[in-house]
């Protein structure tokens, strides 16, 4: 029963490390990671790209939310959405959308235009965030394509409790609390978070800020119930709220500016409910059955006329059944087995009236872990999603593991990947009509509404045949990763190479006119876009205390079709100066917007435990990249796209956003009495890019302290 | 803090829903062709409509060329044949069809301006607003014909390597790149730019051979 033991071992490890959460004590034992398999197995036996930040890095760092955590690890680059609307993570090259973003194995919502905010997380509660990469559809069905980030939380444990305040620059200022306690067969852990800040200005000439000031709250509990021996019960919980106020000089065609106030907020909350029982020695079942719900509203008032000028809200929920079985045959072999169904709605003003759309996708899948020897591991799987808009999806992957010698690992993995189209790609019907306006159409829609504006006589011609609309596929991917990992001492590398290709990503396509201009869209799938690249990750134990971090990711995003007009020599660029034509060459295509050919990070962790001194500096680095067709304006001023050159493509004689690096700095000690204070400084040399990046603030200092406190920790359970 | 895109995107959509589109102004390279500049194509006298982005005070008259003369013909002789291209705003039509009385034709070609030395003699199209499919020789729409059009910053450029080639009213060949849609031709126009004067060169082969030499 090796396979198990491990398991155990592990998660008594982790366990302790959490109890010594301060010190870096912990980065010395086996990590247990959850995410890759569905269950609970040690990091460094997986044979496909994973990566975990443990709590005692994300306390080192200072972090407050999980969009700081990520930004700073390798392969990962905080992006802004093409219309403004928050910012995700952007993984092997793939947008954030195509990121599946879990909260304790289960999916946060809210992705109202496609990327999830994740400045809606604190990590204060966080246990470790797990990141997979590659697809992992084959577990986790749609939106799994690029990878998974899986955000695991504390677990209730012994008797114990922490407070937490920080004040920094912005009158940013985080209090949280927490505690864990053991009645009799209940474990429970509670934990609450507020966060507000004030925001900050990048361009004070202009009225308003660059980040508006908001405040939010979060609560969340876990609770766990030993039923007999073999039976658990587990319930999770989360509630998030959060309210910012907006002022905003908005310019209308005319270059007349109007000076609007307004609000908004948004709110999720979650709870599932889970059982697990165990079957004689072999069979393990698990059931659970996940709700969850978001919402967001914004209100744009003109306060001198006191009108509305904008209003928007949102509304999604999401409810999971499921049934989860591991079989353990052997030592050398274990089977999960799942099924389940996701019922999803939404509602929003956007699709045109105040109806709920829904969709429901049943799914089941099945995965193998095999040892056929001592040195192979052999992951299996594939996952059956059936939907009732877009069909059927069958996504496989297989991945593999050897051990070469000691010191040296290898690593491949094959999968499928998929995503459903959105809500919005489906249901869209939205008219701007102001200003030269447009109208998007969802594909379920645009039929309907095509030909009702035609029989009114409204449209002044078709850009598209209007027949071949209609039904949107899922997007599928087809992924490759291979890599290894070498350990030499105290030095390790892991390398990964990996090939993304997805034929058919849905795009925008202009449809039609209207008699007053007024360009229709919809969705199609239509491009073929490919990413490929190399990930390094190497680390360097210098002391018992100091270790060394270095990573790197060479990128290279295309789109597919763009690749072969260059090969049949039908891309052409225009010196804008000397309006001369050129044809491009292969070499001249720089890829896809808004990803860096390269990116990378310097890490430096010390850790003393004795003196309970711990400290950190991260440069993070993220090279040139061009910005596409970005609506619209940041604070005022118009965003110049990266093509000047009028072929619609980046290419390298395009305008690219310089290429920067951030540096951290943070000081913590620790007193015998459970305090710990800290102090930092975020982009210590004050980068900031107000038009391109107006995510980072500018240089951030701040100062915290927290207590803990435990009593006497009673013995490790030995299920 | 990743929060402040939440303003930002707020501020940005409300003003991509504000902005209008405007523009304007050309200025002339000359290689071995001949190039002509500020072409007005129907600039609003007043402007563009704060509130619609309509433009304002336009006469929806097309500005007639003649690739012989190489000048702009008045439009009192739009029903002659005098006349082989007409433009208006980003709507380019021919002398032929459902445009006009003549039989002039052109089709969109991909490829460097001064590699095509030698005129096709089949392929020209002519103006049908009555068909679905292809209601004008030069097609209409962002990507579809001569320029793209951005709808975050509102600018139309001429897609490069997009060649007209035209068969005049009295079957001489042209050949056409547009290359600006702004007064001046501006290298980075903006949605302040002063748009529908066009710049263009053209080589026109009045001899009746196809050559472009």
């Amino acid at each position: 029963m090796l396979a198990r033991r491990w398991i155990w071992v592990g998660l008594l490890f982790v366990y302790q490390g959490g109890l010594s959460q301060d010190s870096l004590k912990s980065v010395n034992l086996p990590e247990v990671v959850v995410t890759a398999t569905r269950n609970e197995r040690l990091m460094g036996a997986l044979p496909m790209p994973v990566s975990l930040v443990s709590k005692s890095q994300i306390a080192t760092m200072g972090s407050l939310r999980l969009t700081d955590v990520l930004g700073e690890q390798t392969g990962l680059a905080v992006v802004t959405q093409v219309n403004g609307q928050g910012s995700g993570i952007q993984l092997q090259g793939l947008n954030p959308d195509y990121t599946l973003i879990l909260l304790n194995g289960e999916p946060l919502i809210g992705r109202s235009t496609g990327s999830l905010e994740l400045g809606r997380v604190t990590v204060g509660n966080i246990r470790q965030v797990e990141i997979v990469k590659g697809p992992s559809s084959s577990l986790y069905g749609s939106d799994a394509l690029a990878g998974v980030i899986n955000i695991i939380t504390d677990p209730p444990h012994g008797s114990q409790g922490n407070v937490y305040a920080r004040y920094g620059s912005n009158q940013t200022v985080d209090l949280s609390g927490n505690y864990s306690d053991e009645i009799g067969r209940l474990r429970f852990t509670g934990f609450v978070n507020r966060f507000s800040t004030d925001g900050y200005d990048l361009a004070p000439e202009h009225y308003g800020k660059t980040l508006s000031p908001f405040t939010n709250y979060t609560a969340s509990t876990r609770l766990h119930y030993a039923l007999s021996p073999k039976t658990n019960v587990h319930v999770s919980g989360r509630y998030f709220t959060e309210r910012q106020q907006f002022d905003f000089e908005v310019i209308t065609a005319a270059n007349d500016v109007i000076r609007t106030s307004g609000e908004g907020s948004s709110s999720d909350w979650n709870f599932n409910p889970v059982i697990t029982h165990r079957f004689g020695n072999r069979l393990m079942a698990t059931a659970r059955f996940y709700s969850t719900r978001f919402q967001s509203a914004t209100t744009l008032v003109n306060p001198s006329v006191d009108t509305v000028y904008y209003a928007d809200s949102f509304r999604q929920s999401f409810v999971r059944p499921e049934l989860n079985v591991e079989y353990f045959f052997s030592d050398k072999q274990i089977v999960t087995f799942g099924l389940g169904e996701n019922l999803e709605s939404v509602q929003t003003q956007r699709y045109g009236d105040a109806s709920t759309r829904n969709q429901t996708t049943r799914y089941v899948f099945l995965q193998d872990e095999w040892n056929p020897m001592p040195r192979l591991r052999i992951i299996s799987g594939a996952r059956l999603d059936h939907n009732t808009l877009y069909g059927s999806q069958v996504s496989p992957k297989l991945s593999a593991r050897y051990e070469l010698s000691r010191a040296i690992t290898l690593k491949a993995s094959y999968g499928v990947g998929f995503k459903a189209p959105d809500f919005r790609q489906l249901y869209l019907n939205f008219n701007n009509s102001a200003a030269g306006g447009y109208s998007v159409l969802g594909s379920e829609v645009v039929t309907a509404r095509l030909s009702e504006l035609d029989a009114q006589g409204q449209l002044q011609g078709y850009l598209f045949d209007p027949s071949t609309l209609g039904k949107l596929e899922a997007e599928r991917s087809r992924a490759f990763n291979v890599g290894g990992r070498v350990e030499l001492g105290s030095f390790t590398a892991d390398l990964n190479g990996f090939h993304n290709s997805i034929d058919n990503l849905i795009e925008t396509q202009a449809v039609a006119i209207t008699k007053a201009s007024q360009t229709i869209y919809s969705y199609r799938n239509i491009k073929r876009v490919y990413t490929q690249g190399l990930e390094a990750n190497l680390s360097q134990r210098l002391s018992s205390s100091l270790t060394v971090r270095a990573g790197y990711q060479l990128l290279y995003a295309m789109d597919a079709d763009v690749v072969d007009q260059i090969d049949g020599g039908t891309v052409f660029w225009r010196d804008p100066q000397t309006l001369a034509t050129k044809r491009l060459k292969a070499s001249e295509y720089f890829g896809l917007y808004n990803r860096s050919r390269h990116m990378g990070n310097v890490k430096l962790f010390y850790a003393h435990p004795k003196t309970g001194w711990e400290a950190s500096m991260r440069v993070i680095y993220r090279g040139p990249y061009g910005v596409g067709d970005i609506r619209g304006s940041i604070q005022g001023e118009v965003l110049p796209p990266a093509d000047i050159n009028g072929n619609g493509i980046l290419d390298v004689h395009d305008n690219f956003v310089e290429g920067y690096a951030l540096v951290n700095l943070s000081v913590a000690k620790s007193i015998a009495a459970g305090l710990r204070f800290q102090v930092g400084v975020d982009n210590v040399l004050d980068y900031t890019n107000r038009l391109y990046i107006p995510n980072i603030p500018g240089r951030l200092l701040y100062a915290s302290i927290g207590y803990s406190f435990s009593r006497k920790i009673r013995s490790d359970k030995h299920n | 803090m990743s929060n402040s895109i939440r303003s930002i995107l707020f501020l940005s959509f409300v003003v991509s829903m504000l902005a209008a589109c405007k523009k304007d102004d050309p200025t002339p390279v000359t290689l071995t062709s001949t190039t002509f500049s500020n072409l007005p194509a129907d600039p609003p006298s007043g402007g563009y409509n704060p509130t619609n982005g309509q433009p304002i005070g336009v006469t929806k008259q097309y500005t007639l060329f003649s690739f012989k003369t190489g000048a702009v013909v008045a439009h009192a002789d739009s029903a002659s044949a005098k006349w082989d291209i007409g433009f208006n705003g980003t709507t380019i039509i021919v002398n032929s069809g459902t445009s006009g009385p003549g039989t002039a034709g052109a089709f969109v070609q991909t490829g460097v301006f001064n590699e095509i030395m030698t005129a096709p003699v089949t392929g020209y199209k002519n103006d049908d607003k009555n068909s679905t499919s292809a209601p004008l020789a030069i097609p209409k729409g962002s990507g579809n014909g001569w320029y793209n059009y951005s709808s975050s910053t509102n600018v139309i450029t001429p897609i490069a390597g997009r060649v007209i080639l035209v068969k005049t009213t009295e079957a001489r060949y042209a050949k056409m790149e547009i290359l600006s849609y702004y007064k001046d031709s501006p290298a980075t126009p903006s949605n302040t730019s002063v748009d529908r004067y066009y710049t263009f060169r053209y080589v026109y082969q009045g001899s009746g051979t196809t050559a472009f030499q």
